[in-house]
């Protein structure tokens, strides 16, 4: 009997509980209204693709690494997910500011890891992150020549994969499918070291008339 | 008379077919001198002469309107309906009548663009309605058979033998019947006069038919038996005598789904107004013209530009990333009506240099000359204008498929793009 008795204390508190609380959600509105839980993340990625596109590759690799500070190891399982879309963009980020980003200031220092390139081995260290992740996105979306373009650009900035970079993409010209103007600034700079002037200048062509800005081609001038 | 039943009478001759079979008081020269060869600025039929009609085995051809997927658009094909995402039809319909599930703001967005495949007529009985003659040559040359339709019959990648063999399968149980006496063209003219069957259908190479005052209107969306109707100039090709007679004496007895109302005709006046259809003489009718191409433009243009005016507007649906939509990236990206998956991909300003797979699987640039020069891009959309004026491309399908042809400024941005180096 003493047991039925506490049980049944039990659970009036638990009703009176949660009556209380009821009672409460309705003083502040009249209804219970569900706190919901929205991820900004698939906004902010599409921000961050939008800045990539204005040249501005530290700003959007900064927003990249803040909104996901663990993306590094992340695994992208297929093309389009945030988190591919956002390796994308953190990797090309990365090889367009040959393995050093600038954003010290933008990023609290326990998430900065390796990112700002202090030394030459946390540059290569990004670098071979950056081939890795393209890498792996072109192993998902097989036969696809913008991964490739992106991929030879990154490629292109290690010195032990640099021959396969312009393999890569003197194929992809070969058929008139580099997709960026970075990539052809790419291959004019790897026909310049290769000693093909004439090669040069045509890719650079390429590249002045498919950039927004000159300044992207320059580099390989 | 109440709206809804003046439609009624005034539809009367919806989905009526035609025959070269003429046995109607038609006289042969008239016949002869039909829809083939002659075309009108919103009918046209192609100048491309029809190869000849092979037999056709409805067993393969229940086999090939599975692969090509006519149940995405067309019922009463025999086969179970596609799912609402594989369902051009269902599917707009659904955007239009804000029973989709999507958020308000996209179903406004994609209101304005979805105003194409909202109908497309059912294969129900068709057998006793087309012929497989038509339905085969129709296959392997679509044309503007409804004229208040936006959309046409996309041009299939099909052979003669399997545009044979699906025009067989649809066209299958047909009775054979006996025909009915000739008639008279002149009361068969009064009958679709006094019938206002021009509220619904054009018929062009005749001198125009009244129209129900009432319904005197532009068409309006939605309006979808004036949408269904087809030019009665192409009658001729599409049907027999006796199956016109017999589908103007009772529609909905031939096919009980049509909205093609039953107009109390007796039966002389069906075999009278018959006879007109399929035997009175037809004005050759001007061809639309092939738009005029225009330089390439001297001021910068951007891929903004051209997403802007063309890609978001007509490429996107049927060509784009899966992955970033929804859906499955649209036949042109992932294959389907019989084509196979090409991954052109009108997304981003990468993916669009990024090219398509040729038909042996290898990728290519979707700006590669063709022989004379023109990327093939441009040829695509050049092509599509051609189709519209009767002028099928053996080299070249017209795009968008099916759909209306790009303007003339729009081919202009494009090419102007192309021609600049495709600037970002």
């Amino acid at each position: 009997m003493k047991k039925l008795g506490a049980v049944m204390m039990v659970a009036v508190s638990a009703f009176a509980a949660v009556g209380s609380v009821a009672s409460d959600a309705k003083a502040c509105g009249g209804e219970w209204v569900p706190a919901v839980e929205i991820d900004h993340r698939p906004e902010g990625i599409a921000r961050a693709e939008k800045v990539l596109k204005k040249g501005e590759h530290a700003a959007a690799a900064a927003m990249i690494i803040r909104m996901m500070p663990h993306v590094k190891d992340l695994k992208a399982k297929k093309d389009g997910t945030l988190v591919a879309r956002a390796q994308r963009i953190l990797a090309l980020s990365v090889a367009r500011n040959n393995g050093a980003l600038p954003i010290d200031k933008e990023l609290p220092s326990y998430v900065q890891g390796t990112w700002i390139g202090k030394s030459d081995k946390d540059k290569a260290t990004n670098l071979e992150w950056s081939v890795a992740a393209l890498r792996k996105l072109n192993d998902i979306k097989k036969d696809d020549a913008a991964v490739q373009s992106d991929l030879a650009e990154a490629l292109a900035k290690v010195e032990k994969h640099r021959g396969e970079a312009k393999a890569m993409l003197e194929k992809l010209a070969e058929k008139d499918l580099i997709a960026t103007p970075e990539a052809y600034a790419t291959l004019a700079d790897l026909r310049s070291a290769a000693g093909d002037s004439e090669g040069q200048k045509v890719a650079l062509k390429r590249c002045e008339s498919m950039a927004k800005s000159a300044n992207v081609c320059r580099a390989s001038a | 008379m109440t709206r809804p039943l003046v439609l009624t009478l005034a539809l009367g001759l919806l989905f009526v077919t035609g025959c070269k079979k003429t046995n109607g008081g038609a006289k042969p020269e008239a016949s002869a001198s039909a829809s083939g060869s002659a075309a009108s600025v919103g009918s046209v039929s192609p100048t491309t002469p029809s190869p000849p009609h092979l037999t056709g085995d409805s067993e393969r051809g229940r086999s090939l309107v599975e692969k090509f997927e006519c149940s995405r658009c067309h019922d009463g094909t025999g086969l179970a309906a596609s799912p609402l995402e594989k369902h051009c039809v269902t599917c707009h319909q659904e955007i239009w009548t804000d029973k989709f599930k999507a958020k308000p703001d996209k179903i406004a967005k994609w209101k304005k663009t979805v105003v194409h495949y909202l109908n497309a007529p059912s294969f129900e009985n068709a057998g006793e309605r087309l012929e497989p003659a038509f339905v085969s040559a129709f296959l392997l040359r679509p044309h503007k058979l409804r004229p208040n339709m936006v959309s046409t019959m996309p041009r299939l990648r099909i052979s003669e033998q399997e545009a044979a063999d699906v025009a067989a399968y649809l066209t299958r149980g047909a009775k054979t019947a006996a025909e009915p006496a000739a008639g008279d063209l002149t009361a068969g003219r009064q009958v679709l006069e006094t019938k206002a069957c021009g509220t619904c259908h054009t018929f062009s190479g005749v001198p125009a038919l009244p129209v129900q005052p009432s319904l005197a209107t532009p068409w309006q969306k939605g309006n979808d038996a004036i949408e269904l109707a087809p030019d009665l100039r192409f009658t001729r090709d599409r049907i027999t005598f006796g199956k016109l007679w017999r589908w103007l004496l009772d529609p909905a007895k031939v096919k009980p789904s049509t909205l093609m109302p039953k107009l109390g005709l007796s039966e002389k006046e069906a075999k009278d107004a018959a006879a007109y259809l399929l035997g009175t003489p037809l004005a050759p009718v001007a061809k639309k013209p092939i738009p005029a191409r225009l330089p390439v433009l001297e001021r910068k243009v951007t891929f903004e530009d051209v997403d802007r005016e063309v890609l978001q507007k007509t490429c996107r649906h049927c060509h784009t990333n899966p992955d970033i939509a929804r859906g499955d990236g649209g036949p042109g990206m992932t294959g389907g009506f019989g084509f196979i998956p090409r991954k052109l991909d009108f997304s981003t300003y990468e993916s669009t240099n990024g090219g398509l797979l040729d038909l042996k699987g290898e990728r290519m640039s979707v700006f590669t000359k063709t022989k004379d020069g023109t990327p093939l891009l441009v040829a695509a959309v050049l092509a599509r204008q051609k189709e519209e004026a009767g002028e099928i491309d053996p080299e070249a399908r017209g795009m968008p498929l099916g759909l209306p042809a790009l303007t003339a400024e729009q081919v202009q941005i494009i090419e102007s793009w192309v021609a600049q180096g495709r600037p970002q």
